[in-house]
């Protein structure tokens, strides 16, 4: 099965199967990555599953949608490589990504 | 310590993750009546009810977690507790140093002479939104009694072009729960034709109408989203409730000091409103776990929190900071073809910012809410809300 590396809050390295289609919050929520809270279970409405991606991964996926740039222009400390794991749906070709789980989510 | 908790959704759930994830040295017991794993409620009645079969996507706790070896899972219905001997009664009787009621909410039914019960539903479990799913194909005529979020939520869940849905309202108007000029904008979204200051006398089954003070109302099946009552059975046989919730303080414990109860059941002080009230709302059930779990690991900080929410109808998504508001005067700080924001004031206060498609405005509200507590007065004045939010749209 495909994985995501994790790098929690606390710099452990986690690695995360995950099934196509799902998105990162699943994923990870699944496999009990510490730091990613999502308040909201995945709706898009609260910021607080705010993960980093590694530059690299860029290209392999869709830009935010408004509605998730606006939530993430209010979380904590966001770089241009953040995104919420909510909203990311994972293919095939993200197989070895690596993401940083935002050190604080409010 | 030997926790136990009655009740297994969000806010059990929480305060479970809450009490791991610090460290928590004890077992906790989880007295759960459903034989599936934990899950979450808010998808039920948005796009997850197309396909109610995928559970895993709605599970509410980590792998980890739920199967962490200080938990163990109970299947078992309680039918009493005994407060003074922290004792949990099933059809055994188990021994705990701390009780919590999580109970919840349940959603009311009404009666309706005439109506056959596979023709009426409402959603608040997995087993209802199966129930429902099952009886969608041949239903032309939906009617979804009650005009509050869920009846909103459930008609932009259910749209097809094949299939008329009507929510029937009591009262004078659509969603009393948000300022008129919000509810207006969800209103002339929704699929939904919406009847208001309806009064229904029975159903007749042969012609498949109910049967209104507004004449017959067609209906193949009939929602029930007429609101929740809370779960407080257990609370009112030892004098610790009433059918208006379970009184606790800040620290979320109840009259008794061996009983905690958060979520939906818990009737406290709720600092932005400056009175006691019941919150139905993913952020209570949240906030008052966080609440209740800080206090069982020996670092107590009273409940502040603000509530908020979110609903998803279709394109349109609307959050609200400050949930409950009373409001005398209500203003448009921003009005266009697809967003709305309305700020709700009392006197000098601001009770609610309600966003639709707007979440910078959202998010914002929230931030200054975080900020400023309960004291708000001092906000409208020097007009920082106006500011921030305007500063967060250029």
């Amino acid at each position: 099965m495909p994985q995501l590396i994790c790098i929690d809050p606390a710099e452990q390295a986690i690695n995360v199967t995950f099934e196509l289609g799902e998105t990162i919050l699943q994923a990870t929520h699944r496999a009990g990555v510490d730091g990613i809270i999502a308040e909201c279970g995945g709706g898009c409405s609260c910021a607080t599953c705010q993960v980093i991606l590694n530059a690299d991964w860029d290209e392999t996926l869709d830009a935010p949608s408004a509605q998730e740039a606006d939530m993430l222009s209010f979380a904590i400390d966001p770089t241009p490589y953040s995104r919420l794991a909510c909203q990311v749906e994972l293919n095939e070709k993200h197989d070895g990504l690596r993401l940083l789980v935002a050190k604080r989510q409010y | 310590m030997k926790i136990g908790i009655v009740g297994a959704g969000q806010a059990a759930c929480t305060l479970i993750a809450e009490l791991i994830r610090g460290q928590f040295d004890g077992n906790i017991l989880v007295f759960n009546r459903e034989s599936r794993s934990p899950y979450q409620r808010p998808p039920l009645s948005k796009s997850w009810l197309k396909n109610p079969t995928d559970t895993q996507s709605i599970r509410l706790l980590p792998e980890p977690i739920e199967t962490h070896s200080s938990v163990q899972w109970i299947q078992e219905h309680v039918q009493a507790i005994e407060p003074d001997n922290g004792a949990i009664l099933t059809n055994t009787r188990h021994t705990v140093d701390h009780i919590v009621l999580a109970t919840g909410t349940r959603a009311k039914r009404l009666t309706i002479d005439g109506l056959p019960s596979d023709k009426s539903h409402v959603i608040r479990t997995v087993d209802d939104a199966v129930r429902l799913n099952h009886k969608l194909s041949d239903a032309l005529n939906i009617a979804i009694l009650g005009a509050g979020f869920l009846a909103f939520e459930l008609a932009s869940s259910l749209d097809h072009p094949e299939r008329t849905i009507r929510v029937l309202a009591r009262g004078n108007r659509a969603l009393p729960q948000i300022s008129a000029k919000a509810a207006e904008r969800l209103v002339d979204q929704s699929p939904a034709s919406v009847y208001v200051g309806i009064r229904i006398d029975r159903y007749d089954e042969e012609s498949a109408v109910l049967v209104t003070n507004h004449g017959p109302i067609p209906a193949d099946l009939v929602i029930m989203a007429v609101g929740a009552e809370p779960n407080t059975e257990l609370a009112k046989a030892c004098d610790l409730g009433s059918h208006e919730g379970i009184p606790t303080d800040s620290f979320m414990q109840t009259n008794h000091p061996l009983v905690s109860a958060i979520g939906e059941v818990s009737l406290h002080d709720q600092p932005h409103l400056g009175e006691s009230a019941r919150i139905e709302s993913i952020s209570e059930a949240n906030d008052t776990a966080i609440t209740l779990a800080k206090r069982l690991l020996g670092q107590p900080e009273p409940f502040s929190a603000t509530p908020w929410f979110w609903s998803d109808q279709g394109d349109l998504k609307l959050q609200i900071a400050g949930l409950c508001a009373r409001s005398d005067e209500e203003s448009c700080l921003l009005d266009t073809e697809t967003e709305r924001v309305v700020i709700r004031h009392r006197g000098d206060q601001i009770t609610a910012v309600e966003a639709i498609n707007a979440a910078k405005e959202f998010m914002a509200a929230r931030r200054l809410f975080e900020e400023d507590g309960i004291s708000l007065k001092a906000t409208l004045e020097q007009g920082s809300l106006f500011r921030l939010l305007q500063s967060s749209r250029s």
